[in-house]
């Protein structure tokens, strides 16, 4: 059996593509086959945290939306970029990083029930164990799709009035949805903040009781995007939080 | 020359010498006080704020060796400046004392110009002393506070920097810097607490409602919801199938 998680936040800026892309290294460590979908087709970025630049891509999940060709065209290895060795695997879909390609998607859309085909090529064809959405910010059409076809879904969100509202809104929608499993990441979190008392009050808040606290981090900042952080920093707190929560998502 | 705001202790056993010393050192524009031996003395070092003592040394009870001895036993006292008395021809018991840290010394029967500038010249010397002994303390008030900054607490009162910063050098300078920067970083940790306090306020649940249901209640939605564990379960099948 195969898990589709989604990766969400309401908004952008929260480090969603960053937890994504941690997740599916801590999986990979743990012997899993995960593939990571980028369908933030309007803004793509979690490439660039496994090392492909935007003129390596040559096949994107654009071209499948597109009619110009097979899903399994768009997929990259990108486990030896990790440069760490691990029992599992990491698959990459990227979006296309081309500007014109962007806008042609934006100014025409595309046909969101072939997301579900897609996804059943993706999962069947590289036998994965996981499959992980990194979703476009907010909720449109197709971010409503990603979530409602999801086993989990891990809503991103920082200590941050902006994001509160939204990622109520989101919990009630993926309420609705019957998502079976729901989990709430408070990112970015100030040293200055009690972790635990942050915990409590989103689970309260939210009436979620899946809530992982991730601290601010000077390290990832420094990294600023230069690579996945768990492997950059093996032995550091937040890639034993990431490890944490990548189990919990594989149970 | 030193300001004449200085207090000074006269300590002799014999009245008229102890009365005679304290005239000439008024005469200077001096405060005094006086005691008739060594105890009386330890008890005016320790009570009062004296700046410098003039020490005769041969008296009854306890000589002025033995209140040099003590106060340099005494952290609190070892920095007062202490002129000894003495006669002429006891220029051993002169050595002796300077030894036991004694500043200076006058001769018994002394000038009053060279009282005035031997006073001044200890009272000048114990006030660059005490500059210095000042400035060290300040020192280590800003690196406590940079260990205090080290630990993660920007709260500015922690820090205890307020003398310092009253100071017109570098050192003040680096302090006001300091507190400056740590207020700040300060101020943005309780905004933050206080985001986080009000978290589950903020959220405005009748606005929250219209904007779910603004999402819900449209019929893509409606179609999704119905479809949704279908295809679930259709996609996790499907690796089985495979396999």
């Amino acid at each position: 059996m195969s898990r589709i998680v989604s990766i969400h936040s309401f908004r952008g800026g929260t480090g969603k593509s960053n937890t994504t892309a941690n997740i599916a290294t801590q999986l990979a460590l743990a012997g899993k086959r995960v593939g990571v979908i980028d369908t933030d087709i309007q803004s793509p970025g979690i490439h660039v945290l496994f090392g492909l630049k935007g003129a390596d891509i040559k096949h994107s999940l654009n071209d499948f939306l597109w009619g110009k060709g097979e899903i399994g065209a768009a997929v990259h290895d990108v486990t030896d970029h990790l440069n760490r060795a691990m029992p599992g695997k990491v698959f990459l879909i990227p979006s296309s990083a081309q500007a014109d390609e962007i806008v042609n998607v934006l100014r025409e859309g595309y046909d969101v029930s072939l997301l579900t085909t897609g996804f059943r090529k993706l999962v069947g064809e590289l036998s994965l164990d996981v499959l992980l959405i990194d979703t476009h910010p907010g909720l449109n059409e197709e971010t409503l799709f990603s979530i409602a076809i999801s086993h989990a879904l891990v809503i991103v969100m920082r200590p941050d009035h902006q994001d509160y509202e939204g990622t109520g809104v989101t919990v009630e929608v993926a309420r609705s949805l019957e998502i079976p499993n729901m989990s709430l990441v408070v990112n970015k979190t100030p040293p200055v903040l009690d972790p635990e008392e942050v915990r409590q009050r989103v689970q309260q808040t939210y009436s979620v009781t899946d809530v992982t606290v991730l601290p601010h981090c000077d390290e990832m900042m420094n990294l600023a995007s230069g690579g996945v952080f768990s492997t950059a920093y093996p032995d550091h707190a937040l890639t034993r939080l990431y490890q944490a929560l990548a189990a919990k998502l594989a149970a | 020359m030193e300001s004449k705001t200085a207090t000074i202790l006269v300590v002799d056993d014999h009245a008229t010498n102890r009365l005679k010393m304290s005239m000439a050192v008024k005469r200077l524009g001096y405060e005094t006080c006086q005691a008739e031996n060594g105890l009386v003395a330890l008890e005016c070092l320790r009570r009062d704020p004296i700046d410098l003592m003039l020490l005769d040394i041969v008296m009854p009870e306890m000589d002025g060796y033995e209140v040099l001895a003590a106060i340099k036993e005494d952290a609190g006292l070892r920095d007062i400046p202490i002129i000894v008395i003495s006669a002429l021809d006891e220029l051993d018991s002169v050595v002796k004392a300077i030894e036991l840290g004694a500043e200076d010394y006058l001769p018994k029967a002394f000038d009053p110009v060279l009282l005035n500038a031997r006073v001044g010249a200890c009272l000048e010397k114990k006030q660059l002393r005490d500059l210095e002994v000042e400035y060290l303390r300040q020192v280590e008030l800003l690196t406590d506070a940079a260990g205090i900054i080290e630990d993660e607490n920007f709260d500015p009162e922690a820090l205890r920097l307020e003398s310092v910063i009253a100071r017109d050098d570098a050192l003040g300078r680096l302090a006001r810097v300091l507190t400056d920067m740590a207020r700040e970083v300060h101020a943005r940790e309780q905004s933050l607490k206080r985001q986080v306090q009000s978290l589950k306020i903020e959220i405005d649940k009748t606005r929250q409602k219209e904007q779910v249901s603004s999402i819900t209640d449209t019929d893509y939605f409606k179609d999704l919801r119905g479809r949704a564990g279908d295809l679930r379960t259709m996609l996790q099948d499907k690796k089985d199938e495979k396999g």
